[in-house]
């Protein structure tokens, strides 16, 4: 079978039952999503983005870390404002750093979405359900980078993880799946520390201060999970490997 | 990241006259002409009318500057690349090792790195050409919500403050003896230190903020006034839709060619 189908069928599953629960436990209209904090959050949100991505830079550490913010702004105040967050910081990158930036803002966008859907379904309450939401966003932005960089930029870009790209295709891949088994190979990572260190940010902020922006119940940690929940976690996260495991050898076998 | 808000150069020219919606339109006419029309060689032919806008502008040589340090470096690292690694092609030019560089791959990447650098060249004369906040109060005024324009033009106010206080962090804890620069997994560990002050600090000021432009009318809806005029004449509405077409008759030659 087609692996890149696989894929496309798994992630959307995925996200088709994400966004049920998510709608079953939550409404989702904008409008919701946005007050005066929400507003003004979102530059401090963009700046946290660009920033922490420099400091990383600094530390000399292989991951981008760049959407940090854009998590934070999902989580607290859902998934539209999350969504909004993130095209904006590229669209600022792209003002200030490098107009380079500009294509990319879909899937920054992505992010931010996800983000707010993880936590409106009750995915950012503690380090392992945050964990869980990382590697969804991972998979989000998979799924909405992956075209842009086979029919925007022809599959190779300017990133150094081209090169994986590179050796992918002279091992006899076709472009899509080369594209797609590096993003695989990166993507997850930073996103389950981005999603973390949001989360860990989140846990340092006063509940008054949590309590002005629209979604603050998505952020409240839960004392002593229920036992049933622990072996809900424990299965997805079995699952979710084995789908990763899956498609690394159908990519890389 | 240097320390200024954006790349405008102040300058006298048709092209800063211009609305800036014209411009934004002027954007995306470069956009959807390189990547939509029927013609594969429009692409690299499009790269002359974008240089020759930054000349029109009178900032050919900030462009230059933007072109070599920026765009060029990316543009010609895809262009080796995708010559040397895409698969496909037949008439082999000329063998690297075991990889074979075809005519066909060759003239694929030329073309998709061509298109890439229109559309970033072209956002760059965009961003060179007009003022952030020229581009938002036109916009605002046209019916995109007042909120936009302060996201965009606030975080640019706030990005250079940020690094300023980045850099102090940086600098206050390395003083204290923070390690930033052996091993991976201190450097790992010197990530909590420099980010929790900052991020703490600058969300201390939200809640303030928020009061402020609540007392200033922030959610009102009704009209609001600009204190600045910017023109819009029958030229830059010629323009708007004369590009309009010409993108609508790419995209039909091309389905009609296909």
């Amino acid at each position: 079978m087609d692996p890149t189908l696989v894929i496309t069928i798994v992630t959307a599953v995925v996200f088709g039952l994400l966004i049920a629960y998510a709608l079953l436990v939550k409404k989702m209209n904008i409008g919701d999503d946005f007050n005066t904090m929400t507003w003004v959050l979102i530059p401090v949100a963009i700046a946290i983005n660009l920033v922490i991505g420099q400091v990383v830079l600094v530390l000399k550490l292989p991951v981008f870390l760049d959407s940090i913010g854009t998590v934070l702004v999902g989580a607290i105040c859902g998934p539209w404002a999350g969504a909004l967050t993130g095209a904006l910081s590229n669209i600022i990158a792209g003002i200030v750093i490098d107009p380079g930036w500009f294509p990319w803002f879909p899937v920054a966008a992505a992010i931010g979405f996800i983000a707010g859907l993880c936590a409106n379904a009750g995915l950012f309450k503690n380090w392992w359900k945050v964990a869980i939401t990382g590697f969804l966003i991972a998979l989000g932005a998979i799924l909405v980078g992956t075209p842009i960089a086979v029919y925007l930029f022809g599959g190779i870009t300017a990133s150094g993880s081209s090169f994986i790209t590179a050796f992918l295709l002279q091992t006899g891949q076709d472009l899509v799946n080369a594209v797609l088994s590096t993003n695989f190979l990166v993507e997850p990572i930073d996103k389950i520390s981005t999603a973390l260190l949001s989360f860990a940010i989140v846990q340092g902020l006063s509940k008054r201060f949590l309590a002005r922006f629209p979604r603050p119940e998505n952020v409240e940690v839960e004392e002593g999970a229920s036992r049933t929940q622990l072996f809900i976690a424990i299965a997805a996260v079995v699952i979710l490997v084995l789908i990763a495991a899956f498609v690394l050898v159908n990519f890389l076998g | 990241m240097p320390e200024r808000l954006s790349f405008y150069v102040k300058r006298e020219s048709i092209l800063h006259r211009l609305n800036p919606l014209s411009k934004l339109s002027i954007v995306f006419a470069f956009i959807f002409l390189s990547f939509l029309s029927p013609f594969r060689w429009l692409a690299p032919a499009l790269a002359i009318p974008v240089i020759t806008l930054s000349f029109v502008g009178n900032v050919q040589r900030q462009f230059l500057n933007i072109a070599l340090k920026l765009i060029l470096p990316a543009v010609l690292f895809m262009f080796v690349m995708q010559s040397i690694f895409l698969p496909g092609g037949e008439t082999v030019l000329f063998a690297i090792w075991i990889f074979d560089v075809t005519l066909e791959t060759v003239e694929k990447a030329f073309i998709t790195v061509s298109r890439i650098f229109v559309m970033i060249s072209a956002f760059a004369i965009l961003l060179l050409t007009t003022h952030p906040s020229e581009l938002m109060s036109d916009l605002t005024r046209r019916g995109l919500p007042g909120q936009f324009a302060y996201v965009i033009i606030s975080t640019l106010q706030i990005i250079p403050q940020m690094q300023a206080k980045a850099q102090t962090i940086i600098a206050a804890q390395r003083s204290r003896g923070l390690d930033t620069e052996s091993s991976f997994k201190k450097r790992v560990g010197a990530l909590v230190p420099l980010v929790g002050p900052l991020v703490f600090g600058s969300l201390v000021e939200v809640e303030e903020r928020a009061i402020a432009i609540e007392a200033r009318g922030f959610t009102s809806t009704r009209t609001k006034t600009s204190l600045y005029e910017i023109p819009d004449t029958i030229f830059d509405k010629t323009l708007r839709w004369s590009l309009v077409l010409l993108v609508i008759i790419a995209i039909v030659s091309r389905i009609w060619l296909s």
